[in-house]
């Protein structure tokens, strides 16, 4: 029978609070950029340097790689901090969040000692590279191959929606390195591919919302030497799936639109009217919830648990929550509307279909909790 | 929950899912009042949790009485327990000993003159009929005071709420001893609603969680169209839905049960977000339930029409939403972020 989902009451540490003032005033020092909460909407390569050169990227990784050494909870405020003050954080997100914990966990020792320092220093930043035009929420049915040659492995095949492919280094790359078998999730194995390697072109995509975010890219019988397949070859799939609790469950899964409740409360002050009030109030409601549920998950990972099912259910109340800020603000806005409200909110109209897309659609969401739920 | 907390839950749970099943829940609409189980919950000290020994209550925490209060509200335990867990919390926070007996907190139109006469009348008292001692709120003049009156001295006419629970109107007409009588603030009256609300928001978690295990247990037991209607992708798509609602509801009342001191601001989220969760959730669970969801003799109703009731008591999603909304914004001492981040 179902025995419902682990969100234990959970609280950050008190003794946290240093650092996210710490966090605080670096950030106030910062003002060289448009805020936006959701975290793929602004990327700095100066911003992440500055950033890093605090500590703060990497800073669970052991410090015989250079990292931190420190608490995942340490992790979760400086994050929270980064988006709630709508920071450019595109160049390290996905280094700091996946690629680093990737190696970490599978790597080898030789490419913990390559890559970490320069994701550590702010200096090396990574693409995902999962989805292919004919491959999107069906994951394993992806094309793009290689096939094995002196020294390494030749590349040839295509990603897309590869998230600032244009500005970083790395991109780690699902890829086919043997046929598919009876069972469709063997055979994987996933590859660092420089993306400024012989044979790799990024062709950019204007999303939506007119900005250049997303990249589709080519490989045209890309060299991967040996020593750029992630731990061992095959185990692709399992590399995978072993992060979504992290990927899933983090604050990034609900603050992408906080600019527009900030920016709205602000506007309102004293003179709310009773539905403006009510509405800042439900709002606020669902945030409050919703950050109580990720800082339960995150004590859980701390712990060494991956909560799969939690994390994909906070993600999707998390991403629906985003998707309903805009639509409601825009209909109590006050007489004059700011113009940081007015913006904060254009833009978070045009980036919401993105919320319930990336990282697993809804759908695909939904259906985890369902076999959760032991409905499947 | 600490471990006290836990295990404070399964003991309360055990003797509910012994003593008061859906026959029992049903009976008791019918008007066979479960006395027994009363005296099973007043003999093991639940009635009067969160109340000090000293005033004669079982002590703990007000959480405490709240981790039971989820467990009655997932078994639909048709007993005066919260109102006389909220009465005995009046009490005692002004340093009254408990009487024995099930008790309820009285609002409405009521006054107290001069001589000591109350009089007014209160509509939609729940188990109003089952209680030995009422703590009615009355106005002297513009002064709010609490007086502790016995039930029998008041005229009570009988009715049921939404969810079939007793819901009396009351006529008083009371001579009141002075001593009876304590002047209390506005903070006091506005305390009482913040408990009742924590009160019904963690019984609506409660009920939430049952009705989801009830629900998804029927999708995978009814046959449709040759397999269990939990197959079909709509089916758990929506069940899906509802499993985030509960768990933000079993989080938002977990929040509370922790408290050391209930804060009033979580009280309004909780009973803001959990109310809203009712609504989304029974509908979800009659939509896959069906028809036979939709009868009397299916028990999915002693928990769907009380999240109904529940909602709508001790203010309902829009009034705490606009008071939360209202405190956050009066409030200069942050922006939202740092009154977030305060929250915890
Ligand atoms: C802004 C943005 C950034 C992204 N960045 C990256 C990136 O950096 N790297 C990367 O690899 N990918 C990235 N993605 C791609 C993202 O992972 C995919 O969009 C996602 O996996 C869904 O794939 P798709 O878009 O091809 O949709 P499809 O899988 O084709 O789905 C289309 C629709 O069908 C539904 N659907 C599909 N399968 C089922 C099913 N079994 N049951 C019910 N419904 C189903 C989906 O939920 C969706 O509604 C990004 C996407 C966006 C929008």
């Amino acid at each position: 029978m179902f025995q419902g989902m682990n969100f234990a009451p959970a609280q950050l540490p008190g003794e946290l609070e240093a650092l996210r003032t710490e966090v605080r005033e670096f950030l106030n020092a910062e003002t060289d950029w448009h805020p936006n909460s959701d975290f793929n909407a602004g990327a700095s390569p100066e911003f992440s340097k500055r950033f890093a050169a605090k500590g703060w990227i990497g800073m669970t990784w052991p410090k015989e790689y250079g990292g931190g050494g420190r608490s995942f909870l340490e992790r979760y405020v400086v994050t929270e901090e980064l988006l709630a003050a709508g920071a450019p954080v595109g160049c390290h997100w996905i280094a700091d969040r996946q690629s680093g914990p990737l190696l970490l966990k599978f790597g080898t020792e030789a490419q913990k000692q390559a890559f970490l320092p320069g994701i550590i220093s702010g200096e090396s930043f990574y693409s995902i590279g999962m989805s292919e035009p004919d491959t999107g929420s069906d994951l394993a049915s992806i094309r793009t191959s290689a096939v094995q040659v002196p020294g390494g492995w030749c590349l040839n095949g295509s990603k897309i929606w590869t998230s600032n492919a244009h500005l970083n280094h790395f991109m780690v790359t699902l890829v086919r390195t043997a046929p598919a078998t009876e069972n469709r999730h063997e055979g994987m194995s996933q590859f660092i591919v420089p993306i400024h390697a012989d044979g790799v072109t990024v062709r950019g995509i204007d999303n939506l919302a007119g900005e250049q975010d997303f990249n589709q890219i080519f490989f045209d019988d890309v060299f991967v030497p040996d020593d750029h397949v992630v731990g061992e070859a095959g185990n692709g799939w399992a590399q995978v799936m072993s992060e979504l609790a992290y990927e899933r469950s983090g604050p990034e899964r609900f603050l992408s639109a906080f600019r527009v409740l900030a920016e709205f409360g602000k506007s309102l002050q004293n003179d709310a009217t009773e539905s403006q009030a009510r509405l800042y109030g439900q709002l606020v409601a669902h945030l409050v919830v919703l950050r109580r549920m990720s800082i339960s998950i995150a004590s859980l990972l701390e712990n060494g648990l991956m909560p799969d099912t939690e994390a994909a259910l906070i993600k999707d109340l998390g991403n629906s929550y985003e998707r309903l800020v805009p639509e409601v603000v825009r209909l109590y806005l006050p007489g004059q509307v700011p113009k940081g409200l007015a913006q904060a909110l254009e833009e978070c109209v045009l980036h919401a279909p993105s919320f319930t897309l990336r990282g697993g659609t809804r759908e695909i969401l939904r259906g985890m909790i369902a076999r959760g739920l032991g409905l499947r | 929950m600490n471990e006290e907390q836990q295990l404070i839950g399964e003991m309360a749970r055990r003797m509910l899912d012994d003593h008061c099943g859906p026959a029992v829940v049903d009976a008791a609409e019918q008007g066979d009042y479960p006395s027994a189980l009363w005296t099973l919950l007043v003999d093991n000290g639940l009635t009067t949790l969160g109340i000090d020994e000293a005033l004669g209550g079982a002590g703990g925490t007000f959480g405490d009485a709240l981790v039971v209060l989820r467990e009655a509200g997932r078994k639909a335990a048709p007993l005066p327990l919260a109102e006389t867990l909220l009465a005995g919390q009046l009490l005692s926070s002004l340093e009254q000993r408990l009487p024995t007996g099930p008790m309820c907190f009285v609002q409405g139109d009521v006054s107290l003159n001069e001589s000591g006469q109350l009089q007014g009348s209160v509509h939609g008292v729940k188990f109003a009929r089952h209680c030995q001692t009422l703590l009615v709120a009355a106005r002297r003049g513009e002064d709010p005071v609490i007086c502790h009156i016995p039930a029998g001295t008041v005229a009570v006419t009988q009715g049921k709420d939404l969810a079939g629970e007793p819901s009396d109107d009351l006529d008083l007409f009371v001579q009141v001893q002075p001593q009876a009588c304590f002047e209390i603030d506005e903070a006091k009256l506005d305390a009482v609603l913040v408990w009742g609300a924590a009160m019904r928001s963690v019984m609506m978690a409660g009920a939430l969680e049952e009705a989801l295990a009830a629900t998804v247990g029927y999708a995978l037991e009814r046959k449709q169209f040759g397999k269990a209607i939990a197959k079909f992708q709509a089916i758990q798509q929506q069940l899906a839905v509802f499993a985030t609602q509960v768990a933000a509801s079993t989080r938002a009342a977990e929040t509370l049960m922790v408290q050391s001191e209930i804060a009033s601001i979580d009280v309004a989220i909780a009973k803001a977000r959990i109310g809203e969760a009712a609504g989304i959730c029974a509908e979800i669970a009659h939509q896959v339930h069906g028809a036979i969801g939709y009868t009397r003799d299916h028990r999915l109703n002693h928990l769907t029409r009380r999240l109904w009731a529940w909602r709508d008591a001790f203010g309902h999603e829009a009034y705490w939403q606009e008071r939360l909304g209202r405190t956050l914004l009066a409030d200069q001492t942050g922006d939202l972020w740092q009154q977030v981040t305060a929250l915890g």
